[in-house]
Formats: structure tokens, C-alpha cells, sequence
């Protein structure tokens, strides 16, 4: 099977897509601590890119991935669970 | 022993999203000059349905006025009444950021139906995809409480908030409700209605209302109190105002431009037009009797106006009952019949007119009406000049709310 690593560039897309908060790629590259309510993304803003995900993919994502804080915590679950196809 | 004067709410800032203008400036010189902009409805998916005028709300670009993050998770009617809001802020000198008292000002809006555009996008996802293809935003989106908590947001505003869901009346309940709340100590409330029922799934919703017009011709579709009624128009759209505290107005140094002085509110059932006499006129005399004020002090009566023989017969007796013999001197009019019926945002726009008729000395007419066949005073045509100091504001909502509010001019009332 193909292995579909999520980018910080998928990611930026997602939370315009979704949560409608414009933020650069390397922005959130370099500041991947920064928490998600800092950058104006909601709990439900997550939701909405977790659901979104799980239907490019054909996937389920961890509960854990719309609980995630922060952009790092949350690639970091999506790509472990991608890779490993669980 | 305390000899302090009760707080008293004043209107200190006015922001309209409507089919005849996207500024209380505009809404009034359409109103002024008794501008119709009832017209064939062009929304998209709409056409095949028997419903065909309306008031539309057009040239309104949400894109350019609320940000992309409010955008996503809002619906049409959200946009119009957060565009409002912001108007009516910028009106009362109290800007759109977060106030340094985020608890002194709150939020208090009603609705009728919801965001029936954004629940019927999701629904058709949920139906035609599958239940993991509805975006999480329709759980708040649709709710009759959304513009409530999107203009509390948007503001940092944390004071007292509130969402009226009482039929088309309630956009009076609210600012009832509001006024309430700057009595008891609130600073400010931002207060209003819009809606936006031209789409679609909204649009069936409707379709059962005997009392709405499927009338085709734009100006002989709404035209209340003449032989020709056959019903109303919808419309989108609204008001949106800022109720103040008096002293605090004064000492911001902001201009009062109204009193909510009064108000009163009854129930008389779904489509019983004619029992509705009776709920108007004690609303009335509540209204008045909470405002200090004698029947013949009211200078104009913004009706209710819905095009329902029946109905219209009942409100012109209401207005008898309620006011005597002043009722067949007073003028009385009904802008609303140039721009259709927008629900609970219908009595807003009418209160916005009031305090800017009141302001300008002049009372609007009532448009697409002339051939008057009821016992009251009605203005057509063109404008009438008066000195009006009291308007009194009549809403009544198809399910049976009947509300009524009495304003007075900002300058008349200082102490």
C-alpha cells in the first residue's frame, strides 16, 4: 500500500478548508507548539479536518487526533497512523 | 433610602441589513421615499416552487465583511445579523473590538427558523454520502441561537446574552428582553433579528402558511388593508441595534436617539387572526401602560400589517380597543410592504424606522398600497411630515405571538 505522510502544506490547507483560518506552511513548520486555539482553530475546526482526513484516506483517526493541542501533536499521531495503516 | 432614578434603555446605535439597503442610511431613504423592491426571487435551486416574490437581500458580499474562520460555521442568517451588528456598533461609537468591560455589554437576538441554507447543505451530505461527510459546524450553524453566540464571539462580548424564539414577534420580546437587562445593571446589549428564508429547504418550510402570498406580480403580491390582500411576502434580512444604558450613554457623550419605554407581549393561538384582537390590543395597553404613556400621545403606529383580510381587519379593531378614537386619527404605516415580511426581523426594521422617523419628522408610507378599506389613517404615497415624539410598534408571528413595543424620541426624554 501507499504511504501518505500529512504535510504541514495538506495541513495549512485543511485549516483554511475547514476552520477558515488562513495560516503560511512554514508558519506552522516553525512554530508547530504553537496550540491550535492560538491560531483561532476551534475544537470543532479540528473535528471537521480529522473527519476530512479520515475520508481521504479511508481511515479512522485515534480519538486522540481531535484532542490534539498542537500542530506537531497532531501530525505526529495522523502520520503514525497513516504509516502504520492502523 | 435611595431617591436614584431607574436605569432607562436607550437606543443608541442602529444597523440595518435589508432589501432596500445594507445601511440604516440607505434602508431609511428607501423607506423615506417608499422605494418597492419586492421582486421576483432569483436564488439559485429556488425557481420551481410556487413561492415566487420576495424581499432578497442582494449585492451583500459576506465574504468582504465577516472573516473567513466566522464564515465557515455560519449561515446566511448569522452573516446578516453579525453584519448589523457591527453596523450598529460603529453607530453607537462603540467599535467592534472587545469593550474594557467585556461584562458590561451582551447579546440578545431572536429567530424564527434557523440557518436553513447551511442544515441543508450538511443534510444533503449526510443523505448522499454518508453521516462522515457532515461538517462538525452544522451542529451549531443551523440553531436558532447561533448570531447570539457568532456576535458575542466576534466582540469579546461576555455580559448577559440571551436568544428569543417566540414566533415573528419576538424581534420586539428581545429588545423587551435587552431593555430589561440594561435595568438591571447591563451596560449594553447589541439586540436584533435577521433571518434569511430564500433558499430552498427554507423555503418548502413555508409553502404550508396560508397566509403567504403566491402572488407573481412584485407589486400587487403584499399590499395589507386593501381589498387586493392575499396574504404577505417573506423577506431576509433585519435589524440590529444597540440598547444602552441612559447615564452611560450620556456620559460617553453618545447621542440617545430612543427610548424602549414599553412593551407588552400575548398569545392567542396559530392563524387565529381574528382572536388576535384581542392579543394585540392587551399587548397595546401593556406596551403603553409600562411606558407611563396615554394613547393619545402616540404620534405614529408602525402595523403589523399582514395582508390577511382577516388579520388586517383584527389589528385596525386592536388599534380601536386599544387607543379609542385616537386610533382613527393617528397615522399609521407599514414600510415593510416595499420590502416583505423578514420574520423576526420584520418588527426590528419597523422599530430602526420608527427611531429614524422620529428623527427626521416624517412618516413613511406604506408602498404598493391605495385603496385603504379599514377604519385607520394609513400614509401611501409619499411621506407625511409630523412631529412624532412616541411611535408605537405592532408585530404579530403566524404561530400566534402578538407583541407591542412603544418608543420615544431620544431628545424629548432627557432628564
Amino acid at each position: 500500500m501507499s504511504i501518505t505522510e500529512l504535510t504541514f502544506e495538506e495541513l495549512a490547507a485543511l485549516v483554511k478548508q475547514s476552520a477558515g483560518v488562513t495560516v503560511a506552511p512554514e508558519d506552522l513548520r516553525n512554530a508547530s507548539d504553537v496550540p491550535f486555539s492560538a491560531l483561532g482553530v476551534d475544537s470543532l475546526g479540528l473535528l471537521g479536518i480529522v473527519g476530512e482526513l479520515e475520508n481521504r484516506h479511508g481511515v479512522a483517526l485515534p480519538p486522540d487526533a481531535e484532542r490534539s493541542k498542537t500542530p506537531a501533536d497532531f501530525l505526529g499521531l495522523v502520520n503514525s497512523t497513516l504509516t502504520t495503516g492502523v | 433610602m435611595s431617591t436614584e432614578q431607574p436605569k432607562r434603555a436607550v437606543v443608541t446605535g442602529v444597523g440595518v441589513i435589508a432589501p432596500n439597503g445594507l445601511s440604516a442610511d440607505t434602508y431609511w431613504k428607501s423607506v423615506q421615499e417608499g422605494i418597492g423592491v419586492l421582486d421576483r426571487i432569483t436564488r439559485e435551486g429556488c425557481e420551481h416552487l410556487p413561492l415566487k416574490v420576495a424581499g432578497e437581500v442582494r449585492s451583500f458580499d459576506a465574504s468582504t465583511l465577516i472573516e473567513d474562520r466566522f464564515l465557515v460555521q455560519t449561515d446566511r442568517f448569522s452573516h446578516y445579523a453579525m453584519a448589523a451588528a457591527s453596523l450598529a456598533l460603529d453607530d453607537a461609537g462603540l467599535g467592534r473590538d472587545a469593550p474594557e468591560d467585556p461584562f458590561s455589554v451582551g447579546v440578545v437576538t431572536a429567530a424564527g427558523s434557523g440557518g436553513g441554507e447551511f442544515g441543508q447543505r450538511e443534510l444533503q451530505k449526510l443523505w448522499g454520502q454518508g453521516s462522515k461527510f457532515v461538517g462538525p459546524y452544522q451542529s451549531i450553524a443551523w440553531f436558532y441561537a447561533a448570531s447570539t453566540g457568532q456576535i458575542s464571539i466576534r466582540s469579546g462580548f461576555k455580559g448577559p446574552c440571551g436568544v428569543v424564539a417566540s414566533d415573528e414577534a419576538g424581534g420586539l420580546d428581545a429588545l423587551a428582553h435587552a431593555a430589561r437587562a440594561v435595568r438591571r445593571g447591563t451596560g449594553a446589549v447589541v439586540v436584533g433579528a435577521a433571518e434569511a428564508p430564500l433558499a430552498p429547504y427554507s423555503m418548502v418550510c413555508q409553502l404550508g402558511y396560508p397566509e403567504l402570498s403566491t402572488v407573481e406580480e412584485p407589486d400587487r403580491a403584499y399590499r395589507p388593508f386593501t381589498a387586493g390582500a392575499s396574504g404577505f411576502v417573506p423577506a431576509e434580512g433585519g435589524a440590529v441595534l444597540v440598547v444602552e444604558d441612559e447615564d452611560r450613554a450620556r456620559d460617553r457623550g453618545t447621542a440617545v436617539r430612543a427610548v424602549v419605554a414599553g412593551h407588552g407581549a400575548t398569545f392567542t393561538g396559530a392563524s387565529r387572526w381574528a382572536e388576535s384582537r384581542e392579543g394585540l390590543a392587551r399587548a397595546i395597553r401593556v406596551a403603553l401602560d409600562e411606558a407611563g404613556c396615554a394613547p393619545e400621545e402616540i404620534d405614529v403606529v408602525f402595523a403589523d400589517a399582514l395582508g390577511v383580510p382577516e388579520a388586517d381587519r383584527a389589528e385596525a379593531l386592536a388599534l380601536a380597543d386599544a387607543l379609542g378614537a385616537h386610533a382613527a386619527r393617528v397615522p399609521v404605516t407599514a414600510p415593510k410592504t416595499g420590502i416583505g415580511r423578514a420574520y423576526c426581523g420584520a418588527p426590528v426594521l419597523d422599530v430602526a424606522a420608527a427611531v429614524l422617523a422620529m428623527e427626521h419628522g416624517l412618516v413613511p408610507p406604506t408602498p404598493n398600497v391605495f385603496d385603504v378599506c379599514h377604519d385607520i389613517d394609513l400614509v401611501v404615497s409619499r411621506a407625511r411630515p409630523a412631529d412624532l415624539r412616541t411611535a408605537l410598534v405592532l408585530s404579530r408571528g403566524l404561530m400566534g405571538s402578538n407583541a407591542a413595543l412603544v418608543v420615544r424620541r431620544g431628545d424629548e426624554t432627557a432628564r
